[in-house]
């Protein structure tokens, strides 16, 4: 992440207390890696000194919390429910909703918990008939204004304001004045829209650009209420982490043009993975339903990308359903049309083929595709031992989409497209190969055989039409791609392998740590997983039969986990630090989508 | 029928335990050993005078098995009967349910607490509101409104309750008479138990699946009219009855299938577990209504109807009194019925007037989040019961705070009835089942859920 960028003095303040507060619990999903590769500016594992710690009487309960945290975040360390609507444990705090107002013995007036460092012996009452009075006002107030949108808003089903108005105040209106209107669907920028009178001014958008994105594009303009937020002036909301604004957004001011009216919030189902973007591997939750895939959610991982991901990242979920290979195909190679065949047809035909060119000890090039999982990567590095074992000459690339070093910068956007790149430098080996290299091999002729586990070159789509003669050469080539492209057209055998939504498995990020895919949806037609393709081909070879790594792709895991960390020890060399990486990943437990209905989670 | 003596030695020995080894070996698990072993050479050395001596051997017959059922046209209720009969002796049985199981405890972890409703009027099916009620208490003693319930709204409840108990016990008494030959009280009675549902039709929109009651009330007030209906009903019904009674209680074939068979005592009784008309059969007066007085039982005046040996007709008159009593509580709470409102006014558990939820954000949001999240209920436990058409009808429910039961289960009153027809049966004729069965009123909505 980067750090915050100046900002306003209240957030810098903010910013201070919130450092001070206590660490939150580390991700479920992607324990850290060792020491040396945890990301710099992460929070201190370490329990701060008895010293520091100071007691408040929370409710009448002593409560021990590190001195001057944050009072709004101590409370909900400790299961007391206050409401709140502005505040954001990754963002400043302006307290401007007044939601969070709580009692503090000794002070007339009420304070806003998000704004109130704790001090020692300080008395704080979250539940008198004066605190739960005044939740139940500044509700009556914010609602005052607001439009009765929820049959036709994207929010609703999991709005902050649905929950807080049902959870604490539940009465009817005494207003009797018309409300007061506001424009609805205006165009902020690429992605978003915004419906002014459901906005109740918390400004969490405001606060995500300027502090997490570091565009200050959105402000708030007008009095009272008139009040309503807008884009500055010359400026679109057009920051590359803009969609952020809807995640935060209380309601539903804020829609993404690409979710809304599409899917209602609850029919959704949740299941966390991980981005395939790029090599930062933010944590998402996928929301799918009737076996597609709606939209991609972040989900916190503060080692990672903390509680945000880029617009691009979002759209991700889009190549799953986009030009799909979803039979397998034979005979192809020169340009020839291939034949639509059964998968199992194809694999025995790429395994007698792989077979004998193997034992004929002629070079084949296996290629590691960085946009694959570490387990299917691990499968091909160890059928790349038996293919050594049977006199085969084996060459190893690794490649992957091209890199967008215009795309880099300090947040969470990194020049490299592949999920994956530290697993394929890992597991292609020390003398493998890159993308440059391979095309070289195949102009010269050097390979009499290829096979690659995901068809990714650092091509355009026109530039790969025009490179895909060199494969022509070749006497095997076995390609299994998730997507249909000129090279795969070219390729003898053309297996459909599944998406990274459609697999379990895990990716390598940049900052090595190992962090686990869930399957969301069913691959689509035949395609199966680039581990179960290996696995299928090196047992129609005889390459490999029964080992744990054919099982399953928690099996795959269990086993390269072993495997690296017993032929890797720990030390400085680029790969060992990858190893130590997966010396503490963990597989995690099963995780069946839950309906957001029941997910409780959100809004 | 005369299967007392064989019945008794045949109870003993079987009485709810798995019979041992041995005794399948010896063939004593069927009784078998106990009879007089016939000579090989009888027949040839019988002559007039020896035979009026052997008139009482029975000639023993292989044991044979055979099923009644799952779809056998006289058990009003889906349920395999698996019998070892020797001619027409039942010597052993294996009554296996579950041919009607909706995964009603499932289903409901998955709904939210009004969307369980429309389950429960599923479970007895002849008398689906008395479950509507049985399950709002439920909900509603966990949330701890029971004592807010609008009065009207209360009133409303035992009278629905009632009216299903009559037409509850209509069926099942019509059935059974029309089982043992008597077709003319099934019609009868049955055309009673339309009017009741005419009735019933009108208020909630429903014949049968009402799904009437809600938590903190009911859905809607009596509509016009419907007090003095329900009156000209229950007036013309007692001549009905009164004529269907005549028919069965002095008639000879009626009472000789049902006298004396399928008889339990009171301790065995209790000791299934029995409730209802099946326990007050055997002489014990326990009513939940009187013993638990819920919503407001406790200011109506009636009778628990007890019986004194526990047999099939113990059974089918204390039905057949409840009815009488039903009627009476029915008169009460017609006349006291006060006027009011028939749903709590809590905006955390009724739902708000449409007219507001289509123009204030407040109750559109109340409305939303009742619908989607359902109805927040505390975390906890409850057991609560109500009297049910059979019996003792408890519905156990756990809530984690979220609008849906984390668990609910159902303690349906002819599962447990049930579980005791292969003791009943056991030494009766192949035609005792089914009025015995028609008695134990298993309802496979309910028993099976």
């Amino acid at each position: 992440m980067a750090e915050t960028p100046p900002s306003p003095i209240k957030s810098s303040i903010a910013a201070a207390l919130r450092e001070t507060a206590t660490p939150p619990s580390p991700p479920p999903a992607a324990p850290p890696a060792a020491a040396s590769a945890a990301p710099a500016g992460s929070a201190p594992s370490s329990a701060p000194p008895p010293s520091e710690l100071v007691t408040i009487k929370l409710d009448g309960r002593d409560v021990q919390a590190k001195k001057g945290a944050n009072l709004l975040e101590v409370c909900l360390a400790n299961g007391v429910d206050v409401s709140y609507f502005c505040y954001h444990p990754g963002l400043s705090s302006p307290a401007v909703c007044r939601q969070c107002l709580v009692e503090v013995v000794g002070q007339p007036k009420l304070v806003p918990a998000c704004f109130t460092p704790i001090a020692d012996k300080m008395e704080v009452n979250t539940a008198t008939p004066r605190v739960l009075s005044i939740r139940r006002q500044i509700l009556e107030f914010t609602l005052v204004n607001h439009p009765v949108d929820c049959p036709i808003c994207d929010k609703a089903g999991e709005c902050t304001l649905q929950k807080q108005y049902q959870d604490w105040d539940h009465e009817g209106s005494r207003s009797s004045i018309p409300k007061v209107h506001k424009p609805k669907m205006q165009d902020l920028g690429p992605h978003i829209v915004l419906d002014a009178e459901r906005c109740i001014l918390c400004t969490r958008c405001i606060r995500v650009c300027d502090e997490v994105a570091g565009e200050k594009q959105l402000t708030m303009a007008w009095r009272g209420d008139r009040e309503q937020l807008t884009v500055a002036p010359g400026h679109k909301l057009d920051n590359p982490y803009s969609i952020n604004t809807v995640d935060v957004c209380p309601v539903g001011a804020l829609t993404s043009k690409d979710f809304r009216f599409t899917m209602r919030a609850w029919e959704l189902f949740t299941t966390p993975s991980v981005c395939p973007g790029c090599a930062t591997g933010c944590n998402v939750e996928v929301h799918h339903a009737q076996g597609e895939i709606w939209r991609l959610v972040p989900r916190e991982n503060l080692q990672v990308n903390k509680y945000w991901m880029c617009d691009e990242g979002r759209f991700t979920y889009k190549d799953v359903r986009h030009k799909r290979l979803t039979s397998a195909r034979i005979g192809g190679g020169r340009g020839q049309p291939a034949q639509i065949t059964s998968l199992d047809k194809a694999v025995t035909f790429a395994a007698e083929r792989l077979e004998k060119l193997a034992s004929s000890g002629a070079s084949i090039g296996l290629v590691y595709s960085a946009q694959t999982t570490n387990e299917a990567l691990f499968a091909l590095s160890q059928v790349a031992q038996k293919l050594i074992a049977r006199g085969a000459n084996i060459r190893s690339y690794v490649t992957g989409t091209a890199s967008k070093p215009e795309r880099a910068d300090k947040i969470l956007r990194s020049a490299d497209t592949n999920p994956n790149t530290a697993g394929a430098t890992l597991f292609a080996g020390a003398g493998a190969s890159d993308a440059g290299a391979l095309l070289a091999d195949l102009k010269a002729g050097k390979l009499k055989g290829l096979w690659m586990v995901g068809a990714d070159l650092p091509l355009a789509e026109q530039a790969l039409a025009d490179t895909a003669p060199i494969v022509d050469g070749l006497e095997l080539f076995i390609c299994q791609a998730v997507s249909d492209s000129a090279l795969l057209r070219r390729a003898h055998v053309q297996l459909p392998a599944a998406a990274w939504a459609e697999v379990d498995g895990s990716f390598t990020n940049n900052k090595n740590l190992v962090q686990r895919l869930r399957k969301s949806v069913a691959p689509q037609g035949d395609a199966r997983s680039h581990l179960e393709l290996i696995s299928q081909i090196a047992k129609k070879a005889n390459l490999a039969s029964g080992e744990k790594w054919q099982v399953s792709a928690r099996q795959a895991f269990l086993q390269m986990v072993s495997v690296v960390s017993s032929s890797l020890p720990v030390g400085a060399d680029p790969a060992q630090v990858v190893a130590a990486g997966f010396a503490s990943a963990e597989w995690g437990k099963e995780f069946l989508p839950v309906q957001l209905r029941f997910a409780n989670s959100r809004g | 029928m005369s299967t007392t003596t064989q019945s008794k030695t045949g109870m003993k020995k079987l009485a709810f335990g798995m019979p041992t080894p041995d005794e399948i070996a010896s063939g004593g698990v069927h009784g078998l050993s106990t009879r007089p072993k016939v000579p090989p050479d009888l027949m040839s050395k019988l002559n007039a005078a020896e035979l009026e001596e052997v008139e009482d051997i029975e000639l023993p017959t292989e044991p044979m098995t055979i099923n009644m059922g799952p779809s056998h046209p006289a058990t009003h209720g889906t349920v395999r009967i698996v019998l070892t009969i020797d001619g027409e002796t039942v010597r052993d049985s294996d009554v296996q349910v579950g041919y009607l199981h909706r995964c009603f405890e499932k289903e409901a972890e998955h709904a939210t607490y009004t969307q369980v409703f429309p389950y429960t009027d599923r479970l007895n099916y002849v008398s689906p509101l008395l479950n509507n009620v049985g399950f709002a208490l439920a909900v509603e003693k966990l949330i701890g409104i029971v004592d807010r319930l609008p009065e009207r709204a209360q009133y409303i409840r035992v009278i629905v309750g009632e009216i299903s108990r009559i037409t509850d016990h209509l069926t099942c008494l019509g059935a059974s008479a029309m089982e043992v030959g008597g077709f003319t009280p099934f019609l009868w009675m049955i055309k009673v138990r339309e009017w009741l549902w005419e009735l019933l039709e009108e208020l909630t929109g429903a014949r049968l699946t009402h799904s009437y009651v809600r938590i903190g009330g009911v859905s809607q007030d009596l509509p016009e009219h419907f007090i003095d209906k329900l009156r000209a009903t229950l007036h013309k019904s007692t001549s009905v009855l009164t004529e269907c009674e005549s028919l069965l209680v002095k008639n000879r074939i009626f009472r000789d299938r049902m006298d004396g068979v399928a008889a339990i005592s009171a301790e065995d009784a209790i000791g299934l577990g029995w409730t209802g008309p099946c326990l007050r059969s055997t002489g014990v007066p326990y009513d939940v209504r009187k013993d638990h007085p819920y919503l407001v039982y406790d200011r109506f005046e009636f009778d628990v109807p007890v019986g004194s040996v526990g047999d099939n007709y113990d059974r089918f008159a204390v039905r057949l009194e409840e009815i009488r009593q039903s009627m009476r509580i029915l008169d009460q709470a017609m006349t006291q019925i006060p006027a009011g409102p028939v749903l709590l006014d809590d905006p955390r558990v009724a739902m708000p007037a449409k007219n507001a939820v289509y123009n204030t954000i407040e109750s559109m949001i109340g409305h939303f989040k009742l619908i989607i999240d359902g109805i927040k209920v505390p975390a906890g436990e409850v057991y609560s019961y109500t009297e049910g058409g059979n019996g003792e009808l408890g519905f156990y429910i756990v809530s984690d705070g979220t609008g849906r039961p984390y668990r609910c289960h159902v303690r349906s009153p002819s599962f447990i009835a049930t579980q005791s027809m292969s003791k009943l049966i056991l030494g009766a004729g192949i035609a005792d089942i089914i009025p015995t069965f028609g008695m134990i009123n298993m309802i496979g909505g309910e028993c099976d859920r």
